[in-house]
């Protein structure tokens, strides 16, 4: 099934910090729900192990990101797929950070993408409300990274 | 033949009797697969495939491997390098089906890998590590999409998605057209939909080295099931031994198994261990064998302005999912009763099956005849309607008289007997028929929709294989026959073989009422067994609405073989001449009255060699293989005759639903009956109030939909939907008995009974009531938000 993402977040940060955080493996890796590894393949390149539980269904997705058409510190495409025992998925998003003053940035992005497999079949009727659950909490957890980040800066 | 056949009294058949098996079924004493422990026993969880079409790169297996309890995985390369291809009856040897998807799957939620552990639980643990890396392919979805020119084929080899498109031309079509007043057409589409058994499928296969024999135990509903498996796994045809000692929890047509069998047989074989295969509900809607036909009816028929319906060309496209499976010959069983009740002079009838990137489509109950019978039903409502005339006036116009019988229909099959006229008759007035209307409009004044729906079709029976040579010329097939025995012991007790699995149809209740009534002994007294495939006379499962015909004919011949014996060695012991002795309930009389008891023929029979007749062998047994009545040629000219005996019903429906919500209520359900002679009420009403509640489904709820992107939806019962007891009402059912004359009692068939008309009057109902909005909906299932967009459409459009 397919599904499209967007938004438009405040963040506390620069549009550098942002860009910085939004880049690094480690962030993502802390701020995407249920990530276990973000591994470095190549510049720009990821392997990513996520644990997720959608519905009734829960389980495993190993995907490849690439970040592609890179303009720091402002926009940035992203290429995401992969599979596992939840299903397969790919998706392509871009976002676009702004300078909102008083070292703070806004950030809108947008993506679609296509759900496969265990997923799509049996998690459809709740797939739309949590992929935005989980963009939340992705929202959330990057803020509070911001938060520690300007608390031990 | 010579006039109606005569009503059958009988002792014990039609009479009120429990149905045996109930008791223990009821206590929770049946004899599942599932309780079938073997020693030693490993168990299969599968991966699959998740997108419709991808091709398989590569399938890494080693972490799977890696854990503890997990004994193998096999990918569909292993498996196809080692088995057989599975039976496919069509001419079409580039569409090749293994149990595995081999090279690449073709629909999503194909099985591609199979991973053994020591408990179920770890076989589905480790099957969530086998890595798949595939390839994505392009796919089709639609039916009438995998027919157009460049479309994606499933089956790249096979050239193109056709497997089937046969036109056959019965009677003069266009003239009929010409000379008739006037024509209309309309197209409608039946959905995907399956029986649903609580117990999805299951099978053991353990490979008895030192005997060399493969031992099955399954949850089966299958034809030629143990040919089948040898076949596939290329053993001699005496090397597998199926156990039909096993109770099955409901099929209509889904318990097909051999992919599953075939796949645990090897694994068996394989590991030299007992290896079982339990399908989880997901396994089963998404990829068992549970999806039955899905089909577009593009109709159009002639007729003149006093309602007399002349002739009907229909095309009947089916989408038969990803493999050839049994779809193609679902649309052949129905050319039996192409015409349903109605003398309709010529039909022009094609049939077309495609493949598409959706789960197999397998046998569902009616085998085709359901979709095809809600085509010709709604199509006498339009025609009504278009005419102005009232739906029954129409119906009563057309139907085939009582005094035509044996009736043959355009496509070559003959109707046995019937008084529809009589069943009509008797529903509208038991079920008040009056009364149901002022209660619609005394519901349309309140402000709700409510309409009436009547549908009146055919059930054919007593299953033969003859859509096969039909659609197929390479198949010689003339034969569908079942075989019993009746073995009478030294003690004179009796003893009656039936040759396969039951999946609920109460077949040891039919084989003991059948072989109590010829021999005059109390059914509770006649012991019912099931050999093993190895110890079984030949025979074809219940199939095809035929084991009271089936069974029950070689039951009863087998018992009457007996009576024979048994009147030679009375005549002989009295020197008299058999053809003056008669039998009664064990005794033998002579002619002067003179009796000899029935424990002095089991003696004879059993110990007394020098008493026997000259030439006559000892002990008192009899097997009779029973033929399908009419069976005698092979289709000629494009005309069969499909099955032999056609119950009749007839069901008269009030629905009722709120304009804005638009959640349809069954107010009133009648069905008239007409099976023939009843063996066992309970059995019969059981299969017709089931068979309406299967209909309710198929009509309001249930679907296998796949959305745009080949991907199932409705995999779960979260999604597919299901009647309860909130939607299935109280069902009257009024009776009525035209005997079969070609039946041993005058049965005829009733394992479709229900399912097979209340579709089509449930939607007539739905569209009565829809009326003043002028509105067709011409897909089943009809979901509620279906009808109140339809209304809420019409009113912004200014309707009514």
């Amino acid at each position: 099934m397919k599904m499209e993402l967007s938004g438009t977040e405040e963040i506390n940060a620069t549009p550098q910090a942002l860009w910085d955080g939004l880049t690094d493996p480690d962030v993502l890796q802390k701020c995407i729900p249920g990530c276990k590894e973000m591994t470095a393949t190549g510049p720009d390149a990821y392997d990513m192990k996520l644990q997720l539980k959608v519905a009734a269904v829960g389980g495993s997705f190993d995907g490849k990101v690439r970040l592609h058409d890179k303009s720091e510190p402002d926009t940035c495409h992203i290429e995401v797929s992969g599979g596992g025992s939840l299903g397969t998925g790919e998706g392509r998003a871009q976002f676009a950070i702004a300078d909102a003053g008083a070292g703070k940035s806004t950030l809108s992005y947008e993506g679609e993408g296509e759900i496969g497999g265990l997923v799509a079949g049996v998690g459809q009727r709740v797939l739309k409300s949590v992929a935005k659950h989980l963009t939340k909490q992705f929202f959330t957890a990057l803020r509070k990274h911001f938060e520690e980040h300007d608390a031990t800066a | 033949m010579s006039g109606p056949a005569k009503l059958f009294q009988g002792k014990y058949v039609s009479t009120d009797r429990r149905v045996r098996e109930d008791p223990r079924f009821v206590a929770g004493h049946g004899r599942f697969v599932q309780d079938i422990d073997r020693p030693g026993m490993l168990h299969v969880a599968l991966v699959a495939a998740q997108a419709p079409a991808a091709r398989i790169v590569k399938i890494d297996p080693s972490a799977a491997l890696a854990m503890e309890g997990v004994v193998d995985v096999i990918d569909g390369a292993e498996l196809s390098a080692a088995v057989n291809p599975l039976m496919n009856g069509l001419d079409t040897p580039k569409v090749q089906r293994f149990p595995l998807a081999v090279g690449q799957n073709r629909y999503a939620g194909e099985w591609v890998a199979a991973v053994v552990a020591e408990t179920r639980a770890l076989a589905e643990d480790a099957a969530e590590k086998v890595r798949v890396e595939t390839e994505k392919l392009g796919f089709v979805i639609d039916a009438e999409q995998a027919l157009e020119e460049g479309a994606t084929p499933v089956h790249p080899e096979h050239g193109s998605n056709l497997l089937l498109d046969r036109t056959f031309d019965w009677g003069p079509v266009d003239e009929d057209f010409a000379r008739s007043d006037d024509s209309l057409k309309l197209r409608v589409t039946w959905g995907r939909n399956s029986t649903v058994p609580i117990e999805t499928f299951g099978v053991i296969c353990e490979w008895n080295a030192w005997e060399k024999v493969l031992d099955v135990w399954a949850s089966i509903q299958m034809p030629k099931y143990a040919d089948q498996i040898a076949r596939a796994l290329k053993l001699h045809g005496n090397e597998v031994r199926v156990h039909y000692d096993v109770d099955v929890g409901g099929s209509y047509g889904v318990k097909r198994g051999i992919k599953q069998t075939v796949l645990a047989g090897y694994l068996a074989r394989k590991l030299g261990r007992p290896v079982r295969l339990i399908e989880d509900r997901l396994e089963n809607m998404r990829s068992g064998d549970a999806h039955g036909p899905e089909r577009i009816f593009d109709i159009e028929v002639a007729f003149d302005r006093d309602g007399t319906v002349n002739a009907m060309r229909m095309r009947a496209l089916d989408n038969a999912g990803a493999y050839a499976g049994r779809a193609p010959f679902q649309l052949g069983k129905p050319i039996g009763a192409i015409v349903g009740p109605y003398r309709i002079n010529s039909v022009q009838y094609r049939a077309m099956s495609v493949t598409t990137n959706k789960a197999v489509q397998e046998a569902v109950r009616g085998f085709g005849q359901a979709p095809t019978n809600y085509a010709i039903e709604t199509m006498m409502d339009r025609v009504a309607d278009h005419l102005g005339i009232d739906r029954l006036d129409l119906r009563q116009k057309n139907l085939i008289r009582p005094d035509e019988f044996p009736y043959e229909i355009p496509s070559g099959s003959k109707y046995d007997s019937g008084d529809y006229q009589a069943v009509i008759a008797k529903v509208l007035e038991q079920g008040d028929y009056d009364g149901m209307r002022a209660e619609r409009d005394r519901l349309r004044a309140e402000g709700m929709c409510a309409g009436i729906g009547v549908a009146a079709c055919l059930e054919p029976s007593g299953g033969n294989s003859s859509f096969e040579p039909l659609l197929n010329p390479a198949n010689r097939t003339s034969t569908w026959m079942e075989g019993s025995r009746v073995n009478i012991d030294a003690l004179g007790d009796v003893t009656v073989a039936i040759h396969t699995t039951s999946s609920g149809q109460g077949h040891e209740t039919l084989a003991a009422t059948v072989v109590g009534e010829v021999l005059g002994v109390d059914p509770d007294r006649v012991r019912v067994v099931r050999p093993d495939s190895l110890g079984s006379l030949p025979g074809n499962s219940p199939v095809g609405s035929r084991m009271a015909i089936m069974l029950g004919g070689a039951a009863a011949n087998a018992a009457r073989d007996i009576i024979r014996q048994a009147i030679a060695i009375g005549a002989h012991l009295m020197d008299a001449d058999p053809g003056d002795c008669s039998y009664d309930s064990g005794t033998v009389i002579g002619p002067g009255g003179a009796e000899i008891a029935w424990t002095e023929i089991v003696d004879v029979a059993h110990r007394r060699f020098h008493d026997l007749p000259k030439g006559t062998n000892p002990g008192l047994t009899a097997s009779f293989i029973q033929q399908v009545p009419t069976g005698e040629t092979l289709p000629k000219d494009g005309k069969a005759q499909m099955y032999p005996c056609y119950s009749f019903e007839f069901h008269l429906v009030l629905v009722a639903f709120a304009p804005v919500l638009a959640k349809p209520e069954l107010r009133r359900y009648v069905i008239g009956h007409d099976c023939g002679t009843v063996i066992n009420p309970h059995i019969v009403k059981g299969m017709t109030l089931g068979g309406i509640a299967h209909g309710i489904g198929a009509t309001l709820l249930e679907e296998f939909a796949y959305d745009g992107e080949g991907q199932l939806m409705t995999q779960s019962f979260l999604d597919y939907l299901m009647p309860s007891s909130h939607e299935v009402p109280e069902v009257q059912i009024v009776k009525h008995c035209t005997p079969s004359p070609l039946t041993e009692f005058g049965q005829k068939g009733s394992g479709e009974s229900g399912y097979l008309g209340s579709p089509a009057a449930i939607s007539g109902a739905i569209h009565d009531a829809l009326k003043p909005w002028g509105i067709h909906l011409n897909k089943l299932p009809i979901r509620m938000a279906a009808i109140s967009d339809a209304i809420a459409a019409a009113e912004e459009k200014g309707h009514p």
